[in-house]
């Protein structure tokens, strides 16, 4: 609710003095919500059904007969003649955004329901100025994405066995190296496994030493192995923060927290390490790998 | 104290072409020699040459665009890596390589500057971050300046005297709040007028939507530049980059700008005649005259290298159209009342027509420009190629026969529509040192670096005489960082961070009132979290306006 007062839907734009009122905001989704509410054009589909979607309204857009279908026929659990009223909506508009979320990436066809859309956006530019913003579900996964791409090249899923960075989602994927057992230890920062990640991967990472740096007692604090308290940025400490549409924003210390920042501790952990991969090769324990 | 000995000093600044000097290197900077000092380290430089780190004036290292075209191109980085050692990090890339490799291969060509080319004022903090992870180097941004909103309403203005006022406060807040180097204009009016779903825009088409002719937009700012005297002149991407017959407002442009100090970059890509049949042909003699007449502008080149490349611009349109053009993958974003951005994958093939006409204009605008002091060596990278590219792009210079060889091997159409075959010159090495230390550390106005005398910056590059000079400036001896020894023999030693340079320019420190107003209402941020908090920049050092 906050995204469509503040940027998507009510905000009053230079162009867009109407606000709200001067807005045409589509839903498609598999369930009636909230934001769904407040559409002016709301869409029901049948779930699994996104690549198609995706592919009638290109086809629909850029004028290509789709034979076979007639204007009843339903794509998606919707009649075609509704796909071109959104197809002519999307053509016809000065500045169009389409805004997907995560869903998209889990039902069939996965990666590919992501690379149709973008597709159809960047077909659209042909008429008109259009863009896609993927949602994001928590705060600044792409603060991490961001930095990780910077030092390594990739934005997840990446892995330093070798010395140097490489990646392949489905491979070195957290839940991929947890449900394959391949992983001896977790550092979990800024996030609840416990909440998100499969049973199974749950499972094997409360067999193996856990570490939690986390300011909120969650899902994973319960049983892990050793849990450090630091303070929460923004409010405890500062930081960075990367907003979905990539523009980067300071965050402010707010008030003083008896514990650390996420960083204070991880540079102490790193020192002490530092420190003790010395020690132990002064006393010659320390294999050459 | 550190002592370098035997070497072949070229110092074109201070006049030293080639001489036998000795160098003494104390606390970062290079001072005068004396029979009392205390010497801790002597290089024996015997054999080789020794010149002042490169200066590079135009690149596109950091900041939201080029992090977009890293996430976007995992092809460029999986044969692309490096392993980490002692103090060195690891990292991946070819034509956008990660930020530490990008530190790293800069100082392994001995480069020690490198300037970021294009940044949003509202995306500099991101810029600004990934400097402070981009090692071995000075660095610092150009602010993008020629799609602003508040730039274009502001010269909307009727009252000629207020706005004059109104825009250099304007230009000095956008500069320090985004702590950039200079003011940069990219496709003036041409990139908003594409977020209107408009056509590509002349020097007076008037622009939406505020009805600004280019050629007003660029008249203005040149004369605020000059009178808040900053270091560098207008840092300039004309209209219509990569157009056939494009040469003709690029002339048009130069003849506007007359007497300003004014920096056309990548000006292969704005040197093209038209061929009857609509393709291009080269106009690099026309451009090449003009600027031979003028002093007062600088150039740099964006030489084409043929390979993989990765084209990323503030200059949307093109990005979109070249996308249409090859059909490869394209990222655009908007930001917001700022400028807009694109990415394109490319490769550029000499069996390609278009590209080997492209790769000999470069060359021709490097052999007809007559005076190297206007002439900075680019590849605009990743644009027309990656910097990594720049010893072969020396070797074309240096040596005609290899050139000539090239030649042959490109399209057998390439010498109708060019005019490369004909120039004979080859560069020598002081030539060599100035378009790529000391030019650009003039045009940029950096009175410490580009030389070294007494009191200059202890950025040092020694490479060993050779034959093969792509062999030869592809690998030093040795690489100084402040004095500090950070490359031997192409191994990079130690990795630290450079020095952020910015200006502080003489006017308004904070936004206009009105503007500060239209700020509130339709940016999606508060004025108050804009400026670059001073946490980002680690080591900054403000160059003076003089």
């Amino acid at each position: 609710m906050r995204h469509l007062s503040r940027y998507s839907a009510m905000s009053k734009g230079l162009y867009a003095s109407e606000g709200r009122k001067g807005r045409k905001v589509v839903v498609i989704d598999v369930r009636p919500t909230p934001t769904s509410k407040t559409a002016d054009l709301f869409l029901q589909v049948t779930p699994g059904q996104d690549f198609e979607i995706a592919h009638v309204l290109r086809c629909l857009i850029k004028n290509i007969p789709l034979e076979g279908l007639t204007e009843t026929s339903q794509i998606g659990g919707v009649p075609l003649s509704q796909w071109r009223e959104l197809a002519e909506m999307m053509k016809q508009c000065h500045y169009g955004v389409v805004m997907f979320g995560i869903g998209l990436t889990q039902s069939r066809g996965k990666d590919l329901n992501v690379e149709e859309i973008n597709t159809l956006v960047s077909e659209l530019n042909r008429y008109t100025r259009f863009y896609a913003i993927a949602m994001r579900g928590h705060g600044n996964v792409n603060g991490s994405n961001q930095v990780l791409v910077w030092q390594t090249g990739y934005p997840l899923a990446v892995n330093f066995q070798r010395g140097y960075p490489r990646f392949n989602p489905g491979e070195f994927s957290v839940v991929d190296m947890l449900t394959r057992q391949e992983v001896d230890a977790a550092l979990i920062i800024a996030t609840d496994p416990g909440a998100h990640l499969p049973q199974a991967a749950v499972r094997y990472l409360q067999s193996i030493p856990t570490i939690v740096l986390e300011p909120h007692e969650n899902l994973t604090t319960d049983w892990a192995n050793v849990v450090i308290p630091v303070a929460p940025a923004g409010v405890g400490a500062e930081g960075t923060f990367y907003r979905m549409d990539n523009v980067s924003l300071r965050l402010k210390k707010l008030v003083d927290f008896p514990v650390s920042s996420d960083r204070e501790v991880l540079q102490s952990i790193k020192e002490r390490v530092i420190q003790l991969k010395g020690d132990l090769q002064d006393k010659g324990e320390n294999k050459p790998c | 104290m550190l002592k370098i000995v035997n070497g072949q000093v070229y110092d074109p600044l201070n006049g030293v072409n080639g001489e036998v000097r000795e160098i003494v290197i104390d606390h970062g900077m290079i001072v005068e020699p004396s029979p009392d000092q205390k010497i801790s380290e002597t290089i024996n430089a015997s054999g080789c040459v020794v010149m002042p780190g490169g200066i590079e004036i135009h690149s596109h290292i950091a900041g939201a665009k080029v992090n977009s075209a890293r996430s976007m191109c995992p092809e460029d980085h999986y044969d692309h890596f490096k392993v980490s050692t002692a103090g060195i990090r690891s990292g991946t890339g070819y034509t956008v390589p990660s930020t530490f490799l990008t530190g790293y291969e800069y100082s392994r060509l001995g480069y020690t500057t490198a300037f970021e080319a294009a940044v949003p004022p509202l995306e500099a903090r991101h810029a600004h971050e990934e400097l402070e992870d981009t090692p071995l180097l000075d660095s610092g941004i150009y602010t993008l300046m020629g799609n602003n909103y508040m730039i274009m309403k502001v010269l909307s203005e009727q009252d000629e005297i207020g706005r004059r006022e109104r825009l250099r406060d304007l230009v000095t807040w956008l500069l320090t709040s985004s702590k950039g180097y200079a003011v940069k204009v990219v496709n003036p009016g041409g990139v908003e007028s594409w977020k209107w779903s408009q056509g590509s825009v002349d020097l007076d088409t008037r622009v939406p939507p505020f009805g600004i002719a280019p050629r007003k937009l660029l008249q203005e700012l040149v004369e605020v530049i000059r009178e808040l005297k900053l270091p560098h002149g207008l840092h300039l991407h004309a209209n219509h980059l990569g157009e056939a017959g494009n040469f003709i407002t690029t002339l048009e442009t130069m003849r506007t700008l007359e007497g300003y100090p004014v920096h056309f970059t990548h000006l292969q890509f704005h040197s093209y005649g038209m061929t009857k049949k609509g393709g291009i042909r080269s106009a690099a003699r026309e451009i090449a005259e003009y600027l031979n007449g003028h002093p007062e502008f600088t150039c740099d080149i964006g030489q084409i290298v043929f390979g993989p490349a990765t084209t990323m611009t503030a200059d949307s349109p093109m990005q979109f159209r070249l996308h249409q053009m090859t059909g490869n993958k394209w990222i655009n974003s908007d930001v917001e009342m700022e400028t807009g951005s694109g990415i394109v994958p490319m490769m550029y093939r000499p069996s390609v027509l278009f590209n080997a006409i492209q790769w000999c204009i470069g060359l021709e605008l490097l052999l007809l420009i007559k005076n190297p002091w206007q002439i900075v060596l680019t590849t605009d990278h990743p644009n027309a190629g990656p910097f990594t590219s720049y010893p072969q792009i020396i070797r074309l210079l240096m040596d005609r026969d290899y050139r000539n060889s090239v030649l042959e091997q490109l399209h057998p159409k390439t010498v109708n529509y060019t005019h490369l075959r004909e120039l004979d010159r080859e560069y020598s090495l002081e030539e060599i040192a100035i378009v790529t230390r000391s030019a650009p550390a003039r045009a940029l106005g950096l009175s410490h670096k580009g030389r070294l005398g007494i009191g200059a910056e202890a950025d040092v590059a020694i490479y060993r005489i050779q034959d093969d000079k792509e062999k030869m400036f592809a690998g030093p001896a040795y690489v100084l960082k402040g004095g500090k020894v950070v490359v031997r023999d192409g191994e990079v030693l130690q990795s630290f961070a450079g020095k952020r340079l910015i200006v502080e320019p003489d006017g308004a420190k904070t936004l206009l009132p009105d503007l500060a107003r239209n700020f509130a209402d339709y940016y999606s941020i508060e004025l108050s979290n804009y400026a670059v908090q001073d946490e980002y920049l680690s080591r900054p050092e403000v160059i003076p306006c003089i």
